[in-house]
């Protein structure tokens, strides 16, 4: 029962805030995920604030032409990344829920030559796209963030197209829980 | 991380929202080294943690794991 120690609002305002507010070099962690091949594609300033929790991308099968969408963009590592396989006749739909991370996702794009990204505000309970509008749905250190995973999860389910993937990175848990101190930190919610 | 599933719930969640083919592609440990890569991660949450796991699973707090499905 601890992780209903917090109500969905208050979980979701956690986060909102804990990603407005970072503020640190996190190239280590891309450096950790990425080969040195994929972060050559990558300019230096998505590089250095990836927050994602895995590579994905290694198992995502993304064709030519496919209309992609990122889940969670942020700075917008992954969105690079599946920008270029997709190539010019796809696309990849970027989605997060902060501007500031849009702005950099869009600002990454530029830099790195790609005119197949478009960004979109928006929660992952609601994602702004029509049903069946995308090929493949792309997820790294997301879900877990939501107090609505049910709803996130249908939604992605939503907006593909039958036949169509997901391919997600996210933390997971053992059985055992962690510490309800921990549970509750509001830093935890967002880490 | 206070948020994450066990892996077993995330694929129960997946198969109820229409997914089929699910599969566990990657299973990395993320321990407390690993967080201290983020910034997200503040140093009071970090001494918390520190304190609070034990020593045994600070290796293993978590598991990142790659899932990919396919819409039915």
């Amino acid at each position: 029962m601890t992780r209903d120690l917090l109500h969905q609002d208050e979980i979701r305002a956690l986060v909102r805030e804990a990603y407005r507010a970072v503020d640190g070099e996190s190239r280590a962690v891309a450096e950790r995920l990425y080969s040195p091949e994929e972060l050559a594609l990558v300019p230096a300033s998505a590089v250095g604030r990836a927050l994602g929790v895995g590579n994905h991308l290694r198992h995502a099968r993304i064709r030519p032409g496919d209309t992609v969408l990122d889940l969670g963009c942020g700075a917008g590592i992954d969105t690079i990344l599946a920008a270029h396989r997709t190539g010019p006749s796809g696309r990849v739909l970027a989605l997060d829920f902060l501007p500031e991370m849009l702005e950099r996702t869009a600002a990454a794009a530029q830099e790195a030559g790609l005119d197949n990204v478009e960004t979109l505000e928006g929660e992952m309970e609601a994602i702004p796209l029509p049903d069946a509008s995308v090929d493949c749905v792309l997820s790294n250190g997301v879900i877990n963030l939501s107090p609505r995973k049910a709803r996130a999860l249908a939604e992605c389910a939503r907006v593909l197209r039958p036949g169509g993937e997901l391919c997600v990175a996210d933390v997971t848990v053992e059985d055992e829980e962690l510490p309800p101190e921990v549970l509750t930190h509001p830093a935890a919610w967002a880490g | 991380m206070a948020g994450a599933l066990t892996e077993r719930d995330f694929v129960g969640k997946l198969e109820r929202a229409g997914f089929w083919e699910i599969e566990v592609l990657e299973r990395t440990p993320m321990g407390i080294a690993d967080c201290e890569l983020y910034p997200l991660f503040t140093e009071e949450l970090l001494a918390t943690m520190r304190r609070l796991i034990a020593p045994e699973r600070l290796e293993r707090i978590a598991v990142c794991a790659v899932i990919r499905a396919t819409r039915s």
